[in-house]
């Protein structure tokens, strides 16, 4: 089952896969919003009913807390990598300076940026496998809903998450 | 030494969201000086337009991950006093518990994180863990306990969910409270080593006196509720703040400026470590007392150090109430009032972690929002930072380009500023020294 009140910062054991996955972004910025939207569909599969969703919201620092303590983590959010709008992406961040060196930002308005987040786990030591999943992002601005062509992109993006989810040996 | 100075910095990094700061000397003399918003459309106010009194408090907790507690309590207290909703004790005491997890969080954000990098000399945080791995694990041990108070509070640790107009969904166990108080006796440890921590840092030295305004209270250092209180000694009640607190368009940027008595005010931590100082537990004094910090300060820098003392006293004051809460009894009757939706004007003030918050709802007969005036501190803080700007350039005018550069991020920093709920980019230019 899905937890929808586990939060951010409770890192006990999660589910018996093991998997945790963290929709970030504010929802009334527009497209920033792609991650809690897709989260909220996540929800309503049985696919994902042995798997941690976490509405993670504007709070990037507390990834920290979530990476530990968990065999993977999915994190959904918009990114900005240079490439289209159109483009689903599949992060594997197996190595965070190659990752940063791509120049992958996350747009979320959060605290720390992903790619400090990112340095920081690594500095501390947590191995979690951590995989980030997101499309850029059309508008930012404040509004509720995202763009047609961004929202377009859910089925894709949900799609990416279960393969990954698939990859892990269960 | 440079006579013309023409500096840019962009981004201004270590700030939520992003702004644009530009300093054009020339023969030495400040040109222009401009901290530029480039603000988005008021659209959470437009937004609370028609909504009933239960929705509120949930919209405008996603206007920022960091102030979330702020924004669901300054919008409950708002539309609370507007349909004229008393919440029991029990309620006031537990949001006053929330309350100071969320000012811990985020002031553990600023002080180890964003700031504690500028203090060390380090580029940053991912920089500490190398040579201060100590100061980030109290970092982390500290934000994780207040995440974990807001979590069993609220429901979540940022967003809460349970608390809303009228009282909790649902309240915390015996067992929790606890608990609570057992991770907050835990803390003493980290927070007497940050302390030894902090006592080798150089704060810069740099003076400037402005007004300070903040919400006051006879009996707390006041978080969740109080008058509102000015240096300049003058103190209205939250319900009159359009008597004092004015804001203005400025041509240079369209965050609105603030000012009261005078062209500027500040907020945060420093104002109200310097209207309140005496209502700080004697833990907290002693504290601000080894780390040379004295009511009234004038220097902005000391901002950060006002912060690392609220987060003693919200430990200190955290236990003072589970222990007044576990005395009284949790009681179930006690979680919400009655709702009566109806009209009526109500204001909010509360000091979220970066100062004064202010929300302003007219609920029409229907029972629905026709009007909202949302103030939120960093606002309130632009013309402050520009005229700090203005008084610490010149002092520092015969230091390198770097130096200087360093000097203003450093001072912008220490606000605090968390401009992603008003705004979404920053970047310093220096121009011409």
């Amino acid at each position: 089952m899905a937890f929808k009140d586990k939060d951010i910062s409770d890192d006990s054991s999660c589910t018996k896969i093991n998997i945790r996955i963290v929709g970030f972004g504010n929802k009334y910025r527009s497209d920033d919003g792609i991650g809690i939207k897709v989260i909220e569909e996540l929800e309503k599969i049985d696919f994902f009913k042995d798997v941690e969703i976490i509405d993670g919201g504007t709070s990037g620092t507390d990834l920290i807390f979530l990476a530990k303590g968990c065999r993977k983590i999915i994190i959904v959010d918009a990114i900005d990598t240079g490439t289209h709008t159109e483009e689903v992406l599949c992060i594997h961040v197996d190595d965070v300076e190659e990752f940063i060196k791509k120049d992958c930002k996350s747009l979320s308005l959060h605290d720390l940026n992903l790619s400090d987040i990112l340095r920081l786990i690594k500095a501390l030591g947590i191995d979690t496998d951590i995989s980030i999943i997101g499309v850029k992002p059309k508008n930012i601005n404040f509004g509720e809903k995202l763009s047609p062509e961004i929202e377009n992109k859910i089925p894709q993006i949900i799609s990416r998450i279960k393969e990954e989810i698939n990859k892990v040996n269960i | 030494m440079v006579n013309n100075l023409n500096v840019e910095v962009s981004p201004v990094s270590r700030v939520e969201g992003h702004g644009d700061l530009i300093i054009n000397v020339k023969d030495r003399k400040i040109e222009k000086l401009m901290f530029r918003i480039p603000e988005s459309p008021r659209f959470f106010e437009a937004m609370l337009v028609g909504r009933k009194y239960d929705e509120p408090s949930h919209i405008t907790s996603r206007i920022c991950g960091i102030c979330s507690v702020a924004h669901t309590c300054a919008s409950i207290k708002a539309t609370e006093r507007a349909l004229d909703i008393q919440p029991t004790e029990q309620t006031i005491n537990l949001r006053k518990l929330i309350y100071h997890h969320e000012n811990v969080q985020s002031n553990v954000l600023h002080v180890y994180f964003l700031a504690a990098p500028d203090f060390f000399g380090a580029g940053s945080v991912i920089s500490l863990v190398e040579t201060h791995p100590e100061v980030v694990n109290i970092a982390l041990r500290t934000k994780k306990m207040a995440n974990d108070m807001v979590r069993i509070i609220g429901g979540r640790a940022v967003h809460p969910i349970r608390t809303v107009v009228g009282g909790f969904t649902k309240l915390p166990t015996e067992e929790e409270m606890i608990i609570m108080r057992k991770m907050l006796e835990d803390c003493y440890p980290d927070l007497e080593k940050s302390l030894e921590v902090l006592k080798t840092v150089k704060i810069p030295d740099f003076e400037r006196e402005t007004e300070y305004i903040s919400i006051s209270d006879a009996n707390d250092y006041a978080l969740y509720d109080g008058n509102i209180k000015s240096t300049d000694g003058w103190e209205i009640d939250d319900q009159d703040y359009l008597d004092k607190i004015n804001e203005k368009v400025v041509q240079h940027s369209t965050a609105k400026h603030c000012w009261a008595n005078r062209d500027s005010y500040m907020v945060g931590a420093l104002a109200r470590f310097n209207n309140n100082y005496e209502r700080l537990t004697d833990n907290a004094k002693e504290y601000a007392e080894e780390l040379g910090l004295k009511a009234p300060c004038y220097n902005t820098f000391m901002n950060n150090i006002a912060q690392f003392v609220e987060i003693v006293h919200s430990v200190d004051d955290s236990i003072r109430l589970i222990d007044k809460i576990l005395e009284e009894g949790l009681d179930e009757d006690k979680a919400m009032v009655d709702i009566k939706p109806g009209a009526g004007r109500g204001v909010g003030v509360v000091e979220a972690p970066r100062g004064l918050l202010i929300h302003d709802y007219t609920y029409n007969d229907k029972g629905r929002i026709e009007k909202a005036n949302l103030i939120i501190p960093t606002n309130m803080n632009y013309a402050n930072i520009e005229n700090d700007m203005k008084a610490l350039v010149p002092e520092i005018i015969d230091k390198s380009e770097d130096e200087i550069r360093l000097a203003c991020e450093m001072l912008i920093r220490a606000y605090d500023p968390c401009i992603s709920c008003s705004t979404h980019l920053l970047s310093v230019k220096l121009i011409n020294k």
